[in-house]
């Protein structure tokens, strides 16, 4: 019972692999923005990154 | 006595009827001439069987609640074969001066003979006595072989009759005693009984509780079974062995699954652009990168940023945009690399290069919005960013391997449980319960 419990959980976890791997799923922390204006492209300055409040690192050792 | 070639079944065995001659009640002797002792169940006095006026050998005084789960006289199929409970007699070993009883149970069948059930707790063994006598291996603890199966040492105790009722193949007693030994081999126990010079082998074969009402038609519900018995199989034993074959056998599926996807991947490069980022210069430092096409099926995009940073930092905001659809990946990557000399020896923290991978990306015309930021005063620093798409993630292979040891871990460890505690009431306990006990 254990057995085929494990057999059919091992089966999803290959094949739930293979459908990550295949569409590209990544463990990787990305805001996803919609409806970005083209003006972006023109105006670099006029887009907010997400991140850019980020506290950043000051110093090694 | 043998079956007619015609198929006629036996007559059905018929019970001899006498009367105590203590107290006069009436006996019922269901085994043929076969018993060497019996017991009269009103006065508790326990006869000759084989003496035609039933002598008596011993008397005794009972407490009340000594009844048999199973009572005499009741039918049960055991392998096929109707035995009838004939027998009952309760027996009790004392470890650390705790009492411990378990019941037996005499059955019978005309042309078979004896078998016997044994009860601990809610726990049923079908035993029978042995034609051969086991081979003793010379190992600590001791096992034994019998019929090309090891059987382990569990126990020696010397065990006391307490309480007997019906009727015996032996001149039963009560206060009798006999050392008792017991190896194990789940679901299969090898029992030695010895009384004197004589030593007697039996072996027994676990059973539910369930399995004993159901071959005895019983009503109600059996007892409960209460721990782990000696020889009781492990739920999960036999299937630790089979899920670390199944596991290896996942393991090889996943290096060929990660082979195939790492041969299939495009892993293409779709831009690549060296780029100069000075700290000292204020103002809005964001640009766009030329538009790049990004082909294929919805995958992965990895951008790798190359830096010449020598203890410094530097921070950088990306935008990934489809330039039809609006749609954007922002995220951001510090990059940092410091090393030095101190009293400890050199050290070095951090790395000039980084990698990250932007999940599902459709494909499309993108360019990539850049936005460096670093501490003022560090001046200029050099840097390569590099975009690929449909790059494999040993990451989600490391995970998918994780989500299959996992449950063979949990196996396994439910198996030592189990082997544990079945081992905490041996002669020979787990490690650990000998640092308790010396404690």
């Amino acid at each position: 019972m254990i057995r085929t419990l494990y057999i059919l959980y091992g089966t999803a976890v290959l094949l739930g692999l293979s459908v990550a791997q295949y569409q590209g799923w990544s463990l990787a922390t990305v805001n996803e923005v919609k409806n970005v204006p083209r003006s972006v492209r023109d105006n670099p300055g006029s887009y907010r990154s997400v991140y850019s409040a980020y506290h950043h690192y000051t110093g090694g050792k | 006595m043998v079956v007619s070639a015609g198929g006629t079944p036996p007559a059905r065995p018929q019970v001899r009827a006498l009367n105590c001659p203590h107290c006069g009640a009436a006996l019922t002797l269901r085994s043929f001439g076969n018993a060497v002792t019996v017991v009269c169940e009103s006065c508790h006095s326990i006869l000759d069987a084989k003496d035609a006026n039933l002598q008596i050998l011993q008397q005794f005084k009972a407490s009340e609640d000594e009844k048999p789960l199973i009572p005499l006289g009741t039918r049960g199929k055991i392998r096929g074969i109707e035995y009838e409970v004939i027998g009952f007699q309760r027996r009790t070993i004392h470890v650390d001066g705790v009492p411990y009883s378990w019941h037996e149970y005499v059955l019978f069948n005309p042309y078979k003979g004896f078998r016997y059930l044994t009860e601990y707790n809610g726990h049923w063994n079908d035993c029978s006595t042995l034609k051969a006598l086991p081979e003793i291996l010379p190992y600590s603890p001791p096992k034994v072989r019998y019929l090309g199966e090891t059987y382990k040492h569990f126990q020696t105790a010397k065990a006391g009759t307490s309480f007997v009722l019906g009727e015996f193949p032996w001149q039963v007693r009560v206060g009798e005693t006999a050392v008792v030994t017991d190896y194990v081999s789940p679901p299969r126990v090898l029992s030695s009984e010895q009384t004197g010079q004589e030593v007697t082998w039996s072996m027994g074969e676990y059973m539910s509780g369930k399995d004993v009402w159901k071959a005895f038609h019983l009503p109600g519900d059996p007892p409960e079974a209460v721990g782990v018995y000696e020889n009781q199989p492990s739920p999960v034993s036999s299937e630790a062995a089979t899920i670390w074959a199944a596991f290896a056998a996942f393991l090889l599926l996943l290096v060929l699954t990660m082979s195939a996807f790492d041969l299939s991947a495009g892993k293409a490069q779709v831009f690549t652009g060296y780029f100069k980022f000075n700290s000292n210069q204020r103002g809005d430092s964001s640009f766009v990168t030329d538009e790049f096409e990004i082909r294929g099926h919805t995958s992965n995009v990895e951008v790798d940023t190359s830096t010449d940073l020598n203890n410094r930092w530097i921070y950088l905001n990306y935008a990934l945009i489809n330039e039809d659809t609006g749609q954007a990946f922002d995220f951001g990557r510090e990059v940092s690399y410091y090393h030095g000399y101190d009293s400890d020896g050199s050290w070095s923290e951090g790395n000039a290069n980084d990698s990250v991978a932007v999940p599902k990306v459709p494909p499309g015309r993108y360019y990539l919005r850049v936005e460096p930021e670093g501490d003022p005063g560090y001046g200029v620093t050099y840097y390569t960013v590099t975009i690929r798409r449909d790059v494999p993630q040993y990451s989600l292979y490391a995970l998918a391997f994780g989500a299959l040891l996992l449950p063979a871990i949990v196996v396994t460890w439910r198996s030592l449980s189990f082997e544990h505690l079945r081992w905490a009431e041996s002669d020979h306990p787990p490690i650990s319960l000998n640092v308790g006990d010396d404690e």
